[in-house]
């Protein structure tokens, strides 16, 4: 599929090209699906990952090669050879690093000048940390393009199958396609409300000095 | 095939099938001929002879690194000869030899590469060396489509790469940009726009997709060049021609929309923008959009509508003349309607600016009252687009109200969806409210009316657009009721919907109830309706249980608001929750498991809220209150007994149990006051001591339970709230028990507790606090590190978030202690011991932290000690020692060399208050140990700083005058001064 000689399965399998700058969280994302993390090729020197990821939907199983180039994304490696016929692709970015989220015009200039015309989703990962630098209103990248959009919390699990169910619908034509059964999971290393829960915790401690604090004094939301 | 070749295919490999030794080698391979000097031949030669796509990318890719990396010590030959090939490459001048292969023949993706490569020469040649490119290419085009689309991705290349705004670009980039397009307006953008024209007048028929591509590249272009090359009476023509003859493709139809919507947004001053707006009679095209369409073109031609009708309404704010103003009205009244038209009927995914619009068109209305017709007539008709989009789809009734995992997802995506439109609604509300409140009304009725297979989703969007609404009324306009709010709240309480065993319908209509309870608060005469509403089946007792859950809450606001004025229905209402309570008050209820989801705690803080009402009777109060803490307190006396004999396995069930009757104690209590349990009604106080007794004995039976423990903590609090000082009794052992063996969770939520106590006792609570100073030390400082947290990957783990929590809540401790004329404790015998590290530790946190915040709590803490221990009665120090380390330790580092750090950022607000607090401190210091302090900070610190002797006096003045505003503002220009005079090249710490 991907390449000539890319080890085959009897089901319709999809090449993911995954890009975005270094350390926001790629790999930690592919890394997420238990079948890929136990079948993963890994290729130190040249620095991509393949990671066959598959998906059980109403239209039975599909594989999606998950090209990660983690790592390569100034230096060395085939770059944008990487891309090289991509059929659908994510490009990530992390809400608590504002320079990830400008760089992603670059990201899909170039994966476009390789893939024309494929379907791509767009991530926002690590929205469990609390204090996020790229807030969901701040996102309109998407809507120029025309991409999906989705924060994701790869840590955590949260959307975890939500691209990966966008790029499958697209790719199958069918917009009612879903995954039937439950994804294998790594265990989230983090929920994603401690978060939530932190920030409660502070506002616990600093209001020490007032009375009980009163949970649901706020006003109609 | 060659050595490159053959090194090439396998780098390109990731089949997992080449050997790795292999690969690592051809992997050098490759980087290393990327070394050789005529690497350039090497690769020109492989893109005129090798069909490979991996061998022709690497090529182009490999061209492209070196003429960035290297061009400017090429050699003059070398970059004649790679321009040439590359034109030559690009123009499909093929030698005229049979093997040779052409590189436009290949994919796209290889075709794109060698755009870029050319665009990267453009980069550095043109104008100035390679004036003729853009000249030279147009002859070539009439060798066909092949070479029109090679020219197109060199132009949109040129603009991905250099010129677009869209990407981040160096000052370098946005310089060679400039000179591009100023060289290319004046020598050959005139002749580029004449072979567009030529290329789609020629093809237009023969080859729809060539037109289509050289429309989007011209699309690119117009928003900087001559804007008259496009808007003349030829190329206008052509577009429109484009767009409308029917039978044309749709990509050349949209194409050419796409090209016009370029045109009506460029930016220009508003009167020339006007007379080209009007002059394009866009009301051509306003029949491409009707129709129930979906195509691209559709929703081409429909973003195009809404840029030209924003701009429209763009000139119609900045131009001033009746006549101009007059213009601009007629236009957007004229596109109107076909906005509104694809907004409801195609499914177009714009609705985002379309949006953006109407909101921007509904805030120019702000400033005309009263409206006029055709306006009155729009807000109709953008209500009506909001109530259209809002509606759910009746396709997922069943899978919302099961809420499912489709349905999940329905829901979340409306939500979204929703926010921008009901944003757009309460901009609506502002301007016209009786309009937008007589739509909704009509709404409501229609939708009771409508048909059962979409009544659901008829009356939920109604009922949303209410709820949307009441959030932008004010306080008055809820209160009074005013217009016709006063007849649609009654409306609301008294409609009986259809489709009430709706989840989707039942929540929104309590939400609905609920924000409108500041009319009822005013109008008493509803409040039989609204108790129905949240009680019956339509509420708590909903078949739902996310509708009951949601009910419950909400009926706990309501109460909270109407609260007296509920006197007279307690008795009702009691009733009514009876089976609700009953849940948890009734030792074998059968629905005890299913009550593990919802916690109660909001039905009996409602409970609470009645029941704890002065207007209760006494012995009314006390029997309600007992016959709800009785059967809770024997419950718990029962799990616990059995605690005693049972088997471990089986306590989680009761471990739960046990939480949850605290919990719903805990919310009861609340409603009850301190005064009236300690000083009106002692038998109610009575009550809840009992119930203290016996939750307390949950720590004896389950000492270690963090759950547990947490959960009577946070009843103590309460009732340290409740019962004031006659708490007392019960704290000793209670907090000997939550004490032991705590953990630094625990210890957090241990020491929010006696904060707590103090704040609320001060001194009365000496006694406990010096006694449980020296054992809370011990264990804390034992545990926390002496220095800064560990930073860096890894350090971020729960354990160490855990020590930092406590950390912040062990400042917040002291703060206390020390700002509610505690700090003795600190010197009883049994905690001397601990005085040390505790000063070393809020020395290093002053001076240190990361947090600002803390930093200033312990310079506030500093403060207060200095005052309260600098006394010397009888000529000797209150705390030896403590003076010359306040002077030699506090106040030079914290100071001094804490604030010259560079680190100390006197922009930002908070790091300012930490600075005053610094200078007060300084202040006090000379108060409390006048020259001590003084001479040692000028004659020690000062000089370590290079501060020059003239300020150093200054400081002196200033610091012994009274003005301490004064001093801060010079004590901060001399720390500025200070900071520059070193340049960094001092590094102070």
């Amino acid at each position: 599929m991907a390449l000539p000689n890319q080890q085959t399965v009897e089901y319709p399998s999809f090449k993911l090209v995954i890009v975005g700058d270094g350390g926001t969280g790629k790999t930690t994302f592919v890394k997420r699906h238990l079948t890929g993390e136990f079948e993963k090729k890994y290729e130190p020197t040249i620095g991509v990952e393949v990671h066959p990821l598959d998906f059980s939907t109403n239209c039975g199983k599909i594989r999606f090669y998950c090209w990660d180039t983690a790592g390569q994304e100034k230096f060395g490696g085939l770059r944008d050879g990487y891309y090289i016929h991509g059929q659908c692709a994510i490009i990530m970015f992390d809400v608590t690093a504002r320079l990830t989220y400008k760089n992603v015009p670059t990201w899909h200039r170039d994966l476009c000048r390789v893939c024309e015309n494929i379907p791509i989703v767009l991530c926002g990962n690590k929205v469990d940390v609390k204090n996020r630098q790229v807030k969901a209103k701040q996102v309109t990248f998407h809507r120029k393009k025309n991409l999906q959009y989705y924060e994701i919390s790869a840590k955590s699990n949260y959307n975890f199958e939500k691209p990966f169910l966008y790029l499958a619908r697209k790719l199958a034509g069918d917009a009612n396609l879903h995954f039937v059964e439950a994804i294998a999971l790594a265990p989230p290393e983090v929920h994603i409300d401690i978060a939530a829960q932190q920030l409660h915790e502070q506002e616990l401690v600093a209001a020490a000095s007032q009375p009980l604090p009163d949970d649901d004094d706020d006003a109609f939301e | 095939m060659g050595d490159l070749e053959k090194a090439i295919l396998i780098s390109f490999d990731e089949s997992g099938t080449v050997d790795s030794v292999l690969k690592s080698q051809a992997v050098a391979f490759c980087q290393q001929i990327k070394e050789n000097p005529s690497i350039c031949s090497i690769c020109i030669e492989k893109l005129f002879f090798c069909k490979l796509v991996q061998v022709q990318f690497w090529c182009l890719q490999c061209l492209h690194e070196v003429l960035r990396v290297r061009y400017s010590s090429m050699s003059q030959e070398e970059k004649s000869f790679i321009r040439k090939s590359v034109f030559s490459m690009a123009c499909f001048e093929g030698v005229n030899d049979e093997n040779s292969v052409r590189v436009l023949e290949a994919p796209a993706f290889i075709k794109n590469k060698l755009a870029q490569v050319l665009v990267t020469l453009i980069y550095f040649e043109y104008p100035l060396i390679w004036t003729s490119v853009f000249l030279d290419f147009l002859p070539s085009l009439n060798r066909g489509a092949v070479v029109i689309d090679m020219f197109c991705r060199v132009l949109n290349a040129l603009d991905e790469e250099l010129i677009s705004l869209d990407y981040p670009r160096s000052p370098e980039e946005v310089a060679v940009a400039a000179r591009v397009k100023d060289a290319m307006r004046q020598q050959c953008i005139a002749q580029v726009v004449r072979a567009w024209y030529d290329i789609v007048s020629m093809y237009r028929n023969s080859d729809p997709e060539l037109c289509a591509t050289v429309l989007e590249s011209m699309r690119r272009y117009i928003s900087w060049i001559d804007i008259g090359l496009i808007v003349n009476d030829v190329f206008i023509r052509l577009l429109f021609e484009l767009m409308l003859v029917d039978g044309s493709a749709d990509q050349v139809r949209g194409a050419a929309a796409s090209c016009v919507l370029a045109v009506v947004s460029k930016r220009m001053e508003p009167q020339p923008k006007l007379t080209l707006l009007r002059s394009l009679q866009m009301i051509r095209i306003f029949g491409l959009v009707t129709g129930d369409d979906e195509s691209e073109l559709v929703s081409k031609v429909a973003a195009l509508l809404t840029g030209y009708a924003t701009e429209v309404l763009e000139c119609s704010k900045r131009l001033n003349t009746a006549d101009s103003k007059g213009v601009s009205m007629d236009l957007l009244n004229e596109v109107l309607p076909s906005v509104f038209y694809v907004m409801q009927n195609c499914e177009v995914d714009i609705t985002f600016s379309i949006v953006q619009f109407l909101s921007g068109y509904v805030s120019t209305m702000k400033s005309l009252s009263p409206l006029r017709d055709a306006q009155l007539l729009h807000v109709g008709q953008i209500l009506e687009v909001i109530r259209t989009q809002i509606r759910f789809d009746p396709v997922y009734r069943d899978n919302l109200d099961v809420l499912d995992k489709i349905g999940r997802e329905e829901e979340d995506r409306m939500v979204e969806f929703r926010k921008d439109l009901f944003v757009l609604l309460r901009n609506v509300g502002r301007v016209a409210s009786d309009v937008t409140l007589i739509f909704i009304r009509n709404s409501l009725v229609s939708a009771v009316a409508s048909s059962a297979d979409r009544n659901a989703e008829e009356v939920e969007a109604a009922l949303s657009l209410f709820y949307a609404l009441g959030e932008s009324l004010s306080d008055e306009v809820m209160r009074t009721g005013s217009g016709l709010l006063r007849e649609l709240v009654p409306m609301l309480l008294s409609t009986r919907f259809p489709c009430h065993s709706n989840r989707l319908v039942a929540l929104v209509y309590l939400e609905t109830i609920a924000r409108y309870m500041k009319f009822v608060q005013e109008n008493n005469q509803y409040i039989p309706m609204v108790l129905g509403a949240f009680l019956d089946e339509r509420g708590i007792h909903h078949q739902n249980v996310n509708v009951s859950r949601r009910a419950s809450y909400l009926f706990m606001r309501v109460v909270k608001l109407l609260k007296a004025k509920l006197v007279p229905f307690i008795e009702t209402i009691l009733q009514s929750l009876q089976d609700a309570v009953a849940q948890f008050t009734s030792t074998h209820s059968a629905s005890k498991e299913l009550s593990g989801s919802e916690d109660g705690s909001h039905i009996f803080e409602a409970i609470g809220i009645l029941i704890g009402m002065e207007d209760v009777p006494l012995g009314k109060q006390s029997d309600y209150l007992s016959s709800l803490l009785t059967p809770l307190c024997q419950q718990v006396e029962v799990l616990l007994v059995n605690a005693k004999v049972q088997k471990p396995e089986e306590s989680p069930a009761k471990i739960a149990n046990i939480q949850q009757i605290i919990m719903v104690i805990n919310a009861l209590s609340k409603g009850f006051s301190e005064r009236l349990v300690t000083a009106c009604r002692p038998a109610i106080g009575l009550m809840f001591k009992q119930t203290l007794d016996v939750l307390l004995q949950i720590l004896i039976v389950f000492p270690k339970i963090e759950p547990l423990r947490c959960k009577v903590t946070s009843f103590i609090h309460r009732m340290v709230d409740t019962l004031g000082a006659s708490v007392f009794p019960y704290l000793p052992k209670a907090l000997g028990q939550l004490l032991a063996e705590s953990e630094p969770k625990e210890l957090v939520g241990f020491l929010v507790l006696i904060n707590q106590l103090i704040c609320k006792f001060n001194t009365a609570v000496h006694d406990i606090v010096e006694e449980l100073y020296p054992v809370l030390a011990s264990r804390i400082f034992n545990i926390l590190p002496r220095d800064a947290f560990p930073s860096g990957p890894g350090s971020n783990t729960e354990e160490i978030r855990e020590l930092q929590e406590l950390q912040r809540t062990l400042y917040t401790f002291l703060h206390v202690i020390t700002t509610h004329d505690l700090s003795s404790v600190f010197l009883s015998p049994k905690s001397r011991g601990y005085l040390d590290p505790m000063m070393q530790l809020l020395l290093f946190t002053s001076c240190n932290h990361k947090d600002i915040l803390i930093r200033k709590a312990c310079v506030q803490i500093f403060i207060r000690l200095i005052k309260d221990w600098s006394t010397r009665p009888y000529g000797e120090e209150k705390v030896p020692g403590f003076q010359s380390f306040v002077i030699e330790a506090f106040a030079t580092n914290c100071c001094l060399y804490s604030v010259l750090d560079k680190s100390f950022e006197l922009r930002d607000a908070n790091t300012l208050i930490l600075f005053g607090e610094i200078v007060l401190a300084q202040k006090v210091m000379y108060e409390k140990f006048g020259n001590d302090f003084l001479i040692h900070f000028v004659s020690k610190g000062f000089p370590t700083a290079h501060c020059p002797q003239d300020m150093a006096e200054q400081y002196c003045q200033k610091l012994q005058g009274n003005d301490v505003k004064a001093l801060k503002s010079f004590y901060q220009a001399l720390i500025e001064s200070l900071r520059q005079q070193q340049n960094g090249t001092l590094v102070y710490r």
